[in-house]
Order: C-alpha cells, then structure tokens, then sequence
C-alpha cells in the first residue's frame, strides 16, 4: 500500500511538473514576445527617434538611462568597499547628469566582451566606463571626450625593465577587448604592433586581478592597461610594482553611444558642460584622483 | 571591504544563483522527458529532429547558446529585449539541461526489460498506466545517480549566467575581488558553492534512501 502510494504521489508529481513546466514556460516566452512587441516602438529610440528609453511596463513617466559598464575597472567603475554599491569616477558622473534631467539611472555591468551586442539591441543607452575613443571614432557616437588617457606598461620592480624595449622575448598581458589590445594590434599609424611582435607571448586575460597575480606569480612579466586603471591598481597592492616611463600612446575617454542616437549623446553632453560648469565634474576628478587627466573642455 | 559585507554582496548573488538553479529545474526535468519521448518516438520525422536538438544543445557551449537566446530576438526580429535578460537565462539554461536529462531519462526507460511491459498487458494495463504506474518510479530509481551528477553541474555552470550581463554569485566574486584587488571573495564563493552542493548531494543521497523500497 505504502509503495502504491509513493509511486502514485510521484507520478502525480511528475505529471503536474510536466504540465505545469511546459504550460509556464511556453507562457514565459510568449509574455516576454508579449513585452517585446508591445514595447517595439520603444525599439526605435536607440536608433535615435527619442532620447531614453522608457521604463518598460512602467506607466510613470520616468525615463531610464542605462549605463553599460565594466563593473571590474575602478576607480572608473567597480563596487564600493563601503556599501556593495557600484560606484567609480564615471558612474557618479552619469548619476549627476541623470539628476540634471530627472532620469533614473540603471547601472549596468556587462561583459566587456559583449559590449556592442548590448549596446546595438538596445540592453544599455550607452557605455560609460573609461571608454577609450580613439581607434573606434567610426564605430559609436561619442560625446566630448573628458579624460585624457594613455596605455601604459605595468611591470613589476624586480624585473629590471625599464623600457618597452626590454619587453623583446617577455611575456606581456593585456584585458581582452581592451583598448591596450587593440593599440597593440593595430598596424596603422600610432599602432604598437611591431612592439607586440618583440613579445614572446601576448596574454589575454579576462580582468586585472587575474592578470596582476600572474604578474605576481612571474608567469608574464608585464600588463599593459589605462594609466588610471594602473594607478589604482598600484595604489591598492601597494609596493612591488612600476609603471614604465615611456607610454604606448595617449587618448582619450569618451562616453559611447549607438552610432545614429545623436539626440541622447548631445543632451548627455550638455548634462557634462553643466557639471563642468558648476564645479561638480572639478569635484569627482579630485575624489577619484585623476583630475590631472581629466579633459572636458567648456564649449 | 569588511568580510561581512562580503558574505551579504555574495549571498545576494547566490539568491541570483539559486533562482537560476531552481527555475532551471523546474522547466528541465519535464521538459527532458518529452524530449526522451520524441528521442525514442517510433516516428522518424519527431526523433531525427529531437535528435539534432540534442546534437546542437550538447554539441555547442551554454555560453553561446544563452547569447543566442538573448540577443537573438534583436539580431533576427529586431525586437526590443530590454526586460528579457532574465527570462532569457532561464530559457538558455532550460533547453540545454533539457537535452541533457532527456538522454538520462532514455538511458532508464531503456533499461526496462520487455517482459514487464508484455507482463503489464497481460495484466490488462493500458499503456498510459504502464508507464506511469510499473515503468517510471523504476526508471527513477536508476537514473537518479546521474541526474545528481547533471544538477551539481547546473549549479556551478550558473555562473556562465554572466556572459549576458547577469551578475549572479561569482560574477560578484569576481568585481568584489577586482575592487579589493584581493582573491579572498573567490575563497568565499569556492565555500558557497560547495556547501550548496553538498546539501543537493544530501538531499539526492536522501531521496535514493527513500526509494530503495525493496532492498
């Protein structure tokens, strides 16, 4: 009797599992088509018809203003020690324009690698991340660019390289997607690929820490990164590593919107000029301590 | 960052976690069991084309199969999928587990001797109660081995949920310890992940107690 009931108890389980499992997620899909379609006028502003996109589903009339971001990149993005929040040079900064306009800012981590399919269908308003311009004009719409950057080599003390041509036959790693990989691909004029190819290895890596602790463990012998990005880094592990004297380049930072979303990118940039004018861009500059490379030009 | 504060960001990210992990199962299990029934359908249309389905899920990584169901919808349809990044996990995670179980389900339905259906028959059960009422709570008991082995799986390959941007446990691991420049959150998730799957384990190992009823 016992056994009877424990297959029956299953089978019935099952059996509800199986329907309900099926029924739920085929409403799942049709209610997110659902959202989908409903919202395919909302598409059309990233293509640049409206400025933000509206709160989906939200009958208030808040807009949203989604912020791509690479939430392992401080001081331009990462997650406060203090609160768990994300927070950085760059995210503070978006969350003063958004307050300029009364925009409710979504801050979004994204994968680097991925970062223009979110951008191109639309999953994020722009990427606002320490996002290196130069290389990629043709690519995105930029807004004024308001830091100025440069690629650097981080090595580590004991090393005993001082210049980029000590790095002939090292191993050298770089961000995938990066601006630092890209400079070192490139062939054009201003490219470092004939330093690239001194190196024995060029390594990918997904993140910084993982790249600072093989810099550590020696297995490469040199990262190249953003000099902000290495600052940083520099600041927080403390003794043990330089950053070399001579730069791969200088650029610059800008705020990347899908190419067309004009409208977006020059309210973006009066936002910037307000702030600038206002003495709060001054401010965030000083407390993430890199008011040395910032910028911004009133216009 | 004081330790606490990371135990709270990471077990905010587990919650993450275990919702994929739960809502997978929900929609897998049975899922995978229609799927074994096309696999083993006597129809050479429905199994050759179940039998792709399970190639291409089994054949191709769950990282690209969750961009494909996310971003899909854009790149084909041009559909705005601003509100579908979880679902969209959900759905990834769901048709590939299914495939998966879908053979483990077959793997038991086959083991069953003929001689229990025909003695069934004999004894006058339909086909429906054959299954349900002799087959399945056998083929339960064999498979659940390897659906243990299948869900410890899902639970660590939840953390692929990041390749479309959802920042479940590790991916807060991983920008927790890229703040601090420190590897302990990586330590802290390690022992996250590991006491989960020794509950599932237990739970599993509990579960196959209860159905070695004749032993």
């Amino acid at each position: 009797m016992k056994k009877k009931l424990v297959c029956g108890m299953i089978t019935a389980a099952m059996v509800t599992a199986l329907f309900t499992g099926c029924g739920s997620d085929t409403a799942g899909t049709s209610a997110a088509s659902g959202t989908s379609e409903s919202s395919a006028s909302a598409a059309s502003d990233t293509t640049g018809s409206s400025a933000v996109s509206d709160t989906q589903g939200d009958s208030s009339e808040t807009t949203t203003f989604t912020v791509g971001f690479d939430a392992e990149y401080p001081p331009y993005g990462y997650m406060d020690e203090e609160t768990g929040d994300y927070t950085g040079f760059d995210l503070e900064l978006a969350e003063a324009v958004c307050e300029l306009y009364g925009w409710q800012l979504v801050k979004t981590p994204i994968n680097w690698d991925s970062k223009d399919m979110e951008l191109n269908s639309g999953s994020i308003d722009c990427i606002w991340n320490g996002f290196t311009m130069n290389g990629r004009e043709d690519d995105y719409t930029w807004s004024y660019p308001y830091v100025d950057n440069s690629q650097v080599m981080v090595v580590s003390e004991s090393s005993g390289i001082s210049t980029l041509a000590d790095l002939a036959g090292k191993n050298v790693g770089v961000q995938a997607a990066s601006a630092a990989l890209e400079l070192l691909q490139s062939e054009e004029e201003g490219g470092q690929k004939a330093l690239a190819d001194t190196f024995a290895v060029l390594q990918q890596f997904p993140d910084y820490n993982n790249a600072f602790v093989e810099l550590q463990a020696g297995s490469i012998d040199a990262v190249a990164m953003d000099i902000g990005v290495a600052k940083y880094q520099l600041k927080t592990r403390g003794e043990g590593f330089k950053i070399l004297d001579e730069s791969l380049n200088s650029e610059q930072y800008a705020i990347g919107f899908k190419k067309g979303n004009t409208e977006l990118c020059e309210k973006v940039n009066e936002g910037l000029q307000q702030l600038l004018a206002d003495g709060t861009f001054e401010e965030l500059a000083e407390k993430y301590e890199i008011a040395d490379m910032v910028c911004l030009e009133a216009k | 960052m004081r330790f606490s504060l990371i135990l709270s960001q990471l077990s905010q990210g587990m919650g993450r976690t275990v919702t994929i992990f739960f809502l997978t199962l929900i929609f897998s299990l049975p899922l995978g069991l229609l799927i074994s029934f096309g696999r083993m359908s006597k129809n050479r249309v429905i199994s050759s084309i179940v039998k792709i389905y399970i190639s291409i899920m089994r054949g191709t990584p769950l990282m690209l199969q969750l961009m494909v169901v996310y971003f899909g919808p854009f790149y084909l349809f041009g559909l705005n999928i601003g509100n579908w990044r979880f679902p969209a996990i959900i759905v990834g995670f769901s048709l590939n587990y299914a495939a998966y179980f879908a053979e483990i389900y077959r793997s038991g339905i086959e083991s069953m001797p003929v001689g229990q259906y025909e003695a069934a028959r004999l004894l006058g059960y339909s086909k429906i109660q054959t299954f349900f009422r002799i087959i399945l709570p056998q083929v339960i008991k064999r498979i659940l081995p390897a659906v243990t082995n299948e869900i410890i799986t899902l639970v660590k390959d939840t953390s692929l949920a990041f390749s479309i941007a959802y920042a479940e446990m590790f991916t807060i691991a991983k920008q927790i310890a890229a703040a601090q420049t420190t590897m302990i959150p990586f330590v802290t998730a390690a022992v996250f992940y590991y006491v989960f799957n020794w509950l599932v384990a237990w739970i599993m190992e509990l579960a196959e107690k209860k159905f070695a009823y004749y032993r």
